[in-house]
């Protein structure tokens, strides 16, 4: 079975999980999360495992910190790898570590030529101690940082070229961070590099508390909005008949299994019907 | 333009400093990434400590989970570690002369997450030794508590909800195991605390159960360990 759209994974719907019939239907966890000694949450995932695809999305390898990679972590990261055999391995575009302290969030970076070389080192020792290619996910951005000497679609561009890497693009994530930032999605995405882009991922966002829309938070709590399932169709077409696979997001205000599962069907829908369009023209 | 090692050292001091002080990231954007943190580190120790929360409420949890992170930020990005330390440090705060029994709640909190985490007995646990032997399971976990803080812990953990309880005022002793997905709390007496405390090493069975029978004469020490494989706290091998 060829995995096209799938949903990240909640323990509370393991059962309606393990029973879904959906055709190319794959579940994603976050890896730190199952690095753990024993028990029932690994229990859990050995027997997703059995059913279905699973992709590994780590959130602590803090890629684009200054210090070298946390070679226990990545050693953890190995083990998961390798216990459940993923067929997607992914990590992010940020920072999460300075020093002896680890942020519980994703921390963005002005985007120089030195943040590329130590980008591109710690990828390079991440595939190397994992023995595998890893994807790398652009972050929702917030704030105009000072210093960028890259945009982030060619500094994405030019870590695949130098680590061999893959890109995991989140279209909420592009389209929050241009909305934030004020720049234009569409030609954001234009300028990634073709064929590279291993997975998708599609989330909810919401206006800040206090400010509303001029400050969209990456919030995860929601579902999809318009704007971006427009956004996901215009990067589909753009992918031609290699359609990488979509993950439905969802951590927060999560709401029934069929509720994700109505989004799941339409993002698989779409990745078909372009598929065939695309065989046509 | 400051290098990366400069910009990250500033952004994480911004992050975790007090109120306004560090005036180069002060705007609300950045508001976003000090929220984002400090809810992450907050909502650990609330999944961490689910008991705490309900005996102090959401909004009180949040605060003293604030003040823990003032002094103790996450250090690693598996937060099911984080707050290893939260019980003795809530000892140590005199707003929790109040409630005595708060600090032995939140031991019993962690004891159950150590044993849902820990890991699994392997079958080599079993047969590794020629004389039966008795050890820990894995995921086994137990302590000894100066306050009644099972008997409240139990009352607040019920999956039908909340009991009613007037706990007596007296010293407890807890027990946690696990089977196949579920974590089971144990009030325990003073015998099988001891016994459980013989099996921290493997030990030949009929050393473990001379040393219960010399502490506690009165004992069934044969029953004692019946309930104890029944309940998965021990492997007999």
């Amino acid at each position: 079975m060829t995995p096209t759209a799938g949903l990240s994974f909640k323990p509370v719907h393991f059962e309606q999980a393990m029973a879904c019939p959906a055709e190319g239907l794959w579940f994603e966890v976050h890896a730190e999360n199952y690095m753990v000694d024993g028990g029932p949450r690994l229990a859990m995932l050995e027997q997703l495992r059995t059913r279905f695809p699973l992709s590994i999305h780590g959130v602590g390898l803090s890629l684009a910190g200054v210090d070298e990679s946390d070679r226990d972590h990545l050693q953890k990261l190995r083990q998961l790898a390798e216990r459940f055999d993923p067929f997607l391995l992914s990590e992010h575009l940020a920072w999460s570590r300075h020093e002896a302290a680890s942020f519980p969030d994703l921390l963005p970076f002005p985007r120089t030529n030195e943040a590329l070389e130590i980008i591109a080192r710690n990828i390079d020792i991440a595939q190397e101690t994992l023995g595998r290619q890893i994807l790398i996910e652009n972050p929702s951005l917030y704030l105009h940082l000072k210093g960028h000497e890259w945009p982030e679609s060619l500094f994405l561009g030019e870590l695949v070229k130098r680590t061999g890497c893959g890109l995991l693009i989140d279209v909420n994530n592009v389209f929050v961070s241009a909305s934030n930032l004020g720049f234009n999605p569409y030609a954001y995405l234009d300028a990634l590099p073709r064929g590279v882009i291993g997975e998708i991922h599609l989330a909810g966002h919401a206006p800040d508390p206090l400010l509303g829309r001029s400050l969209l938070i990456d919030s995860h709590d929601a579902p999809i909005a318009e704007e971006v399932w427009e956004l996901y169709e215009w990067l589909l077409a753009s992918c031609g008949t290699h359609r990488p696979p979509t993950l439905i997001e969802r951590d927060d205000n999560l709401p029934a299994f069929e509720e994700l599962l109505d989004e799941r069907d339409r993002a698989a829908r779409m990745m078909a019907e372009g598929r065939r369009a695309v065989a046509y023209a | 333009m400051p290098d990366l090692a400069a910009f990250q050292r500033a952004f994480a001091e911004a992050i975790l400093a007090e109120g306004d002080l560090v005036t180069s990231f002060r705007s609300e954007a950045f508001a976003v990434y000090r929220n984002t943190s400090a809810r992450g580190a907050v909502e650990a120790l609330r999944a961490a400590y689910p008991t705490v929360d309900m005996l102090v409420g959401e909004e009180m949890f949040t605060r003293v989970a604030l003040d823990y992170r003032r002094e103790t930020p996450p250090s690693s990005p598996i937060l099911s570690d984080y707050g290893r330390d939260l019980p003795t440090w809530l000892a140590r705060q005199p707003w929790t002369s109040e409630l005595p029994y708060l600090a032995d709640v939140a031991r019993l909190d962690r004891l159950w997450l150590e044993s849902f985490l820990a890991a699994d007995a392997r079958e080599g646990d079993r047969a590794r030794f020629g004389a039966p032997r008795v050890m820990l399971h894995p995921a086994a976990r137990f302590g000894w508590f100066p306050t009644p803080a099972m008997t409240i812990w139990q009352a607040h953990r019920n999956p039908c909800g909340i009991v009613e309880i007037e706990p007596e005022w007296r010293e407890e002793r807890a027990l946690f195991t696990r089977a196949g997905m579920t974590v089971t709390g144990h009030l325990i007496d003073a015998a099988c605390h001891r016994l459980l405390l013989a099996c921290a090493q493997p030990v030949r069975i009929e050393e473990c159960a001379a040393s219960v029978a010399r502490a506690f004469p009165n004992a069934s020490v044969p029953e004692l360990l019946r309930t104890c494989v029944a309940s998965g706290a021990i492997i007999i091998s």
